[in-house]
């Protein structure tokens, strides 16, 4: 029948488009991994920049905590398919994680590969993106923190105390604005605001409150999903028994939506790794020496994402190539991880939740 | 982009709940105001963002003329001309290319993933796209210029013959490289929109007598076309607003291109190169604003036809 055949023929094709965008992202990550993965035997010295140590620490561990993980949650899958799973091996899987972690910090965090925790380089070969990992994460705490309350308030606000349509209207009209504007009017935004008007110069607490912006959107929609889909009963409980609304609010509602806000958040996370236009504007392009991993906010410095693209137009450094490719494959995997982790958080939600659990033992 | 847009609820819908309590207290008021100041900021800093770039637009566009911004051809800020043509035309030429390669098949997997396709195998294919199109749009456009190019080049001297000018950068490059960006994308959004196409509707159809197929095309797209026309508006806009990626393989030439496969310029990408080397408050300055308000106001525009296009297709 010449339905079968469409129908095949669109299967066909719908299959390899999924596994075309699969098989590009695992080349990826293989190309970037021969420069991220060549761990060193000998100790690389230390380049003599501030905090470089607690980098290395840090960076090590969360290398091994992170690798621990992933291989203690594909078990953990696996072990729940099969039904071998039990709390002792739960609790054995947390220790393994959490010992992997400080195991790697405290013995291999001399032997990291020497891309993740060295200074980039303008015109040699050699260069790490050291600094620019250092920056990336720390636009994603920055960012989340300011994200974090007024999403989450606007949430609340949206989902139980909205009183005036008009007003309710308009917040929803410059959500839904702030959505599609392109990547590049933030920049421009925060161009204007931060490094003209208020004479700052580029600096990372202007990136980050232009992130803000940028993921607001994201995080007041699913977060006002979350809120919606606790059940009317818990709340009418809670009010029985004496509370007011926003008692209610805060201490029912958000806690049993906690686990959709926070896969929000984490998804907020993933785009805050992927931007760079908004952030070439704001927090420049450029790491210095000085403050290559200061926890200053207000000093300029570029991410990971930034950097691939400057080391792509701009560069001048003969090895251009494996540079960007071991950059796009962290960025990659930095990626895959927060959206892992994000689905992880998920299937936590509702009455099914650990966070239930805890509340009802 | 915000998946959630588009099952934005009408304002006083009967989903808000609102408590009513007892006698007023001061902790209660405290935190209602703070609440009320999150959603109100989110107000206040759109229409702050707005003011400000349309301010610093609006200088441009009095000082040199809407018409020479938007019909002329030449873009010589250097010189004082400020055609911005070409800009204008690279944007959507390579967000409709984008469109016509990446939405389509991106819609057409759509529906065969919530017509035929198994619900396991549906969301495997859902968390690969999920991830795809979390990929930083730079990974794009770096392995578009180390990979795509060369195809490019040689699809443009298989075109116009072995000596032809071409360099594998221009609107075909731009299109391919957006295609892919926005296919991710569009199909997760796609799939949301056909998914909330009532089961009972499709089993009725069936009931009647009609093959999978003819439920698809006859039913379910007919119900939820307007869902997949806001993904598809969703990725035009992505695609014209896109920056970086784009600017990797577009060439910068500031000219309208002779063909596809010659260099030329968007408007993202000529404000990005541009911004290094003008000064703020100058008129070249104001100029890069201006062509800014221009996408703002296409993609303002995309917004307002999106929530009438939702609206109708929530009821």
């Amino acid at each position: 029948m010449r339905e079968t055949v469409l129908k095949r023929c669109l299967g066909a094709g719908t299959i390899l488009l999924a596994c075309v965008y699969a098989a590009g992202l695992l080349f990826l990550v293989a190309r970037g991994a021969a420069k991220m993965a060549s761990f060193t035997l000998y100790a690389s010295p230390l380049a003599g920049v501030d905090n470089e140590q607690t980098m290395r620490f840090v960076v090590a561990g969360g290398l091994f905590a992170g690798g621990a993980w992933l291989g203690v949650s594909l078990l953990r899958v696996s072990g729940v398919h099969f039904r071998w799973w039990t709390r002792g091996a739960d609790r054995t899987a947390n220790l393994v994680v959490v010992g992997a972690g400080l195991g790697g910090a405290l013995f291999a965090r001399d032997h990291l590969p020497r891309f993740l925790v060295s200074l980039p380089t303008e015109t040699t070969a050699g260069g790490g993106v050291g600094p620019e990992l250092f920056n990336t994460i720390y636009f994603a705490v920055l960012s989340t923190a300011i994200t974090l309350p007024i999403g989450v308030g606007a949430a609340v606000y949206l989902a139980r105390f909205a009183r005036s349509p008009k007003f309710v209207g308009a917040v929803r009209l410059a959500l839904d604005t702030l959505s599609s504007l392109p990547s590049i009017v933030y920049g421009l935004f925060g161009f204007l605001v931060f490094v003209v008007q208020m004479k700052m110069g580029f600096s990372l607490f202007a990136g980050a409150v232009v992130l803000a912006l940028l993921n607001l959107p994201l995080v007041v929609g699913i977060a006002e999903e979350s809120l919606h889909s606790v059940p009317r009963e818990i709340e009418e409980a809670s009010l029985a028994l004496g509370a007011t609304p926003v008692q209610t609010a805060l201490r029912v509602t958000v806690p049993y939506a906690w686990p959709g806000i926070l896969s929000a958040l984490v998804l907020s996370i993933g785009r805050v790794f992927a931007e760079s236009a908004p952030l070439i504007m704001t927090a420049g392009t450029t790491v210095s020496r000085a403050t290559a991993y200061s926890l200053d906010p207000f000093r300029g410095g570029e991410t990971l994402a930034v950097h691939l693209w400057y080391v792509n137009s701009a560069g001048l450094a003969p090895d251009r190539a494996d540079v960007s490719a071991g950059t796009a494959a962290v960025l990659v995997a930095l990626v895959a991880l927060t959206n892992f982790i994000a689905s992880r958080f998920a299937q936590f939600g509702g009455a099914e939740g650990t966070r239930m659990k805890k509340v009802t033992r | 982009m915000n998946r959630s847009m588009a099952i934005a609820q009408a304002p006083g819908s009967t989903r808000e709940r609102h408590y009513v309590a007892g006698p007023p207290r001061v902790g209660e008021a405290v935190i209602k105001v703070a609440l009320v100041s999150c959603a109100g900021f989110v107000v206040a800093t759109t229409i702050a963002m707005l003011a400000f770039i349309a301010e610093t637009g609006v200088r441009g566009i009095i000082e040199v003329g809407i018409g020479q911004l938007l019909t002329g051809t030449r873009w010589k800020p250097e010189a004082g001309s400020f055609g911005g043509l070409a800009l204008i035309l690279g944007t959507f030429s390579t967000a409709a290319g984008a469109v016509v390669l990446g939405a389509a098949p991106a819609v057409l997997a759509a529906v065969w993933l919530t017509e035929f396709a198994a619900d396991s195998l549906r969301r495997g294919y859902r968390r690969v796209m999920e991830i795809a199109s979390a990929v930083p749009s730079v990974v794009y456009g770096w392995l578009a210029l180390v990979y795509l190019l060369p195809i490019m080049e040689g699809v443009g001297h298989a075109l116009y013959g072995a000596d032809a000018p071409v360099t594998g950068e221009g609107i075909a490059a731009g299109a391919v490289l957006l295609a892919i960006m926005i296919a991710p994308t569009v199909l997760l959004l796609s799939l949301d929109a056909l998914s909330r196409v009532p089961r009972p509707l499709r089993e009725a159809s069936a009931a009647l007598g009609a093959s999978p197929w003819q439920t698809a095309f006859n039913v379910s797209v007919p119900y939820g076309w307007r869902g997949v026309l806001v993904a598809v508006f969703f990725g035009f806009a992505r695609a014209a607003g896109e920056t970086m990626a784009v600017q990797m393989v577009i060439g910068g030439a500031r000219k309208l291109p002779q063909n596809l496969f010659r260099p030329t310029t968007t408007i993202s990408a000529q404000i990005v190169m541009d911004m290094q080397n003008a000064r703020p408050g100058t008129l070249e300055n104001n100029v890069l604003f201006s062509m800014a308000l221009v996408l703002l106001v296409f993609s303002v525009g995309v917004v307002l036809v999106t929530r009438a296009l939702a609206r109708q297709n929530a009821r």
